[in-house]
């Protein structure tokens, strides 16, 4: 009885910041402000996408701003050779990662964690140091180190391209929205119970009879997918884009990192994670970055040590103590 | 006649540089090695990929840079100074900030936490040093730095980097009958076989990991102190050898000290003869590719023991 108050309660909330958050274009209209607002949400669907690998099957990839460069280039050269709508090049982008993906899955996800981080890692950096090396592949053009221009076509659906900053703010919200859908979807399904199986005790899932690499590989190529679609909508946004840009190490580092401060392997951990690490990040590097370069990666460095010896969980824990708590003063009264 | 000659002197000519660069491929690659050597043997140990290893050896450099310029001895004679202190430093990394969370995750046998606080040590000990030292390249000007050794057939080798040849081969012979002879290090080796046989048998194992990640960044400290006389010091400097280390790592197997040593050398070697027929940032995709290679092929590395992976 009191469970199914909690989940009305729980309804009503949801519905409350969903609303919230599909008005927020309506009421602000400072484009610095949106900018923030459009990436820190594009931060929570990458790390929501990468939760899918890293937070259910219990590996740490280490390497997923490849993946979201084979988006962004995919349908760049597409869109510029060719002339194929972005729409197009995102679904083609999307599957093409999720092949790299499981190529890249099949031999690693069988191994110790230690193999898989290391491989998604060398992938990761490897692929950047091609493309910074390659002008042409073929007839395509990549252009090494200089990155890729998108011609500026104005207000234009099928060109992916709009003035208004708040085309792209429901683009990426819906995107998100997707995406924590399908987690939800996929942890309540027969391969989220065995991925949680193989997680806990991967000898014991084994035993009864549950092929555990598999559902990871699986885990693995959807959420290649889902990343590589916002290399598409990173790229459509800024219209320009260079390796260092999107692919390396830092970036792969930095969605791992907000995904399990957040809280891995929980559908709004991540969510979480970078709805409150992005803004902070922003502001001390634009308070600090003059005075003290580097600050904010200590804050960053130390936020990350502190958050796993005290909350090895993610801030989602206290978090969600704390809504509970709310919740039963709220009904108490 | 005189056609075939100067062929044959040109061939002799190329077969001198191409052996020279192989000799430098080995002394780089073993001092490679000498930077991954920690890695493995704090991975061995704790099962913990360290991504703070690169920073260590960016501490170790600027320990052994300052040491260096601030009383101008010979580069070598840093290395007393530096390695017990890096020991020291590495001791109380894991006391204080790496064993808490390994305690909490203790029944995990390869616990992702652990390697994410490494990974804030890293981003903390790097932009520290961006903080006091400045983004500025530091070299420093020993009594080794630039002089050469030349061999016959006009091969000429750095000094400093036949010194650091030397030196890896010399600490890790050390390491080696350390682990192999003392009590300490039999309890180091039976805590990575086994931790809880181990703990059974009497072993602290808590003391084992701190001395193991000590004894990790004294190794790394060494290596510092080799790169110092011929590497700039700069507060990124770790990134280049941590991706290196890794690799190296498990090209010779993980947790294996000689195939730390033998991975690096191969790096090494593909490095410098690579360089002579394509660019330097093709060489490292070559070593990304192989590294990717052989994971698909055989994980366990040259000497990586079957149970680790």
């Amino acid at each position: 009885m009191k469970a199914l108050a909690d989940s009305k309660a729980n309804k009503y909330f949801l519905a409350a910041v969903l609303l919230i958050a599909v008005l927020i274009p309506q009421v602000i209209t400072s484009p610095s402000i949106m900018q923030i607002l459009i990436l820190t949400l594009f931060y929570a669907y990458l790390t929501s996408s990468w939760n899918l690998v890293g937070g259910f099957a219990g590996v740490l990839p280490l390497g997923h701003s490849a993946f979201i460069g084979i988006g962004a280039y995919t349908s760049t050269i597409l869109y510029l050779h060719y002339g194929l709508s972005p729409w197009f090049g995102m679904l083609a982008g999307g599957v093409l990662a999720a092949v790299i993906g499981v190529i890249i899955g099949i031999p690693t996800l069988k191994l110790r964690g230690a193999y898989f981080a290391l491989a998604t890692m060398a992938f990761g950096e490897g692929l950047r140091v091609l493309v910074e090396n390659v002008d042409t592949i073929g007839p395509l053009k990549v252009n090494g180190p200089r990155g890729l221009l998108i011609n500026l076509t104005g207000n234009s659906f099928i060109d992916y391209q709009f003035t208004s900053k708040a085309s792209y703010y429901y683009i990426i919200l819906a995107l998100l929205l997707i995406i924590l859908l399908i987690t939800w979807l996929l942890m309540r399904s027969k391969i989220g119970y065995y991925l949680s199986a193989g997680g806990e005790d991967p000898e014991a899932a084994a035993a009864l009879g549950i092929n555990v690499p598999r559902y990871k590989v699986m885990a693995m190529a959807i959420s290649c997918f889902f990343t590589a679609l916002a290399g598409t909508f990173y790229a459509q946004m800024f219209l320009y884009f260079y390796p260092k840009s999107i692919l390396g190490l830092d970036m792969s580092f930095e969605i791992a990192f907000i995904a399990l401060i957040g809280g891995r392997g929980t559908i709004l951990g991540p969510v979480l994670g970078a709805l409150l690490l992005r803004p902070l990040n922003e502001f001390t590097r634009i308070y600090l970055g003059g005075i003290l370069p580097g600050m904010h990666l200590v804050i960053f460095g130390l936020i990350l040590i502190l958050v796993m010896i005290f909350q090895p969980r993610g801030i989602q824990e206290p978090l969600t103590r704390l809504y509970r708590r709310i919740l039963y003063r709220i009904k108490g009264s | 006649m005189s056609g075939t000659a100067l062929l044959y002197t040109d061939w002799l000519d190329e077969m001198e540089i191409i052996f020279e660069s192989l000799l430098n491929g080995l002394l780089m690659g073993s001092i490679y090695g000498l930077t991954a050597v920690g890695l493995t043997l704090i991975f061995g140990v704790l099962k913990v990929i360290n991504f703070a290893h690169g920073s260590i050896l960016m501490v170790g450099m600027y320990a052994a840079y300052w040491c260096i310029t601030l009383t101008g001895m010979n580069p070598y004679l840093a290395i007393p100074i530096v390695v017990p202190l890096m020991f020291y430093f590495g001791y109380f990394m894991q006391q204080f900030v790496i064993e808490p969370v390994f305690k909490v995750e203790k029944d995990v046998r390869e616990p992702i936490t652990v390697i994410i606080v490494t990974t804030g040590v890293w981003y903390i000990l790097d932009n520290l040093a961006l903080m006091i030292f400045g983004a500025k390249y530091r070299v420093v000007h020993t009594s080794v730095t630039g002089k050469l050794f030349e061999l016959p057939g006009d091969i000429y080798l750095l000094q400093p980097k036949v010194y650091g040849f030397i030196l890896t081969f010399i600490s890790g012979l050390l390491l080696f009958w350390f682990l192999k002879t003392t009590l300490m290090g039999k309890a180091i080796r039976a805590t990575s076989l086994d931790r809880d046989a181990a703990s059974l048998m009497g072993v602290n194992q808590y003391k084992i990991y701190r001395t193991a990640f000590g004894i990790g960044t004294a190794v790394t400290g060494l290596a510092g102190c080799v790169l110092v006389p011929f590497y700039s010091v700069y507060p990124s400097v770790g990134i280049i050898f941590d991706i290196r280390a890794f690799i190296i790592v498990v090209l010779g197997g993980l947790g294996s000290i000689p195939g730390a040593i033998l991975g690096g050398i191969i790096v090494g070697i593909i490095e410098s003869v690579g360089a002579m027929y394509m660019p330097s940032t093709w060489t490292e995709l070559v070593i990304y590719g192989l590294f990717l290679l052989l994971l698909f092929i055989k994980p366990t590395g040259l000497f990586g023991s079957k149970h680790d992976f």
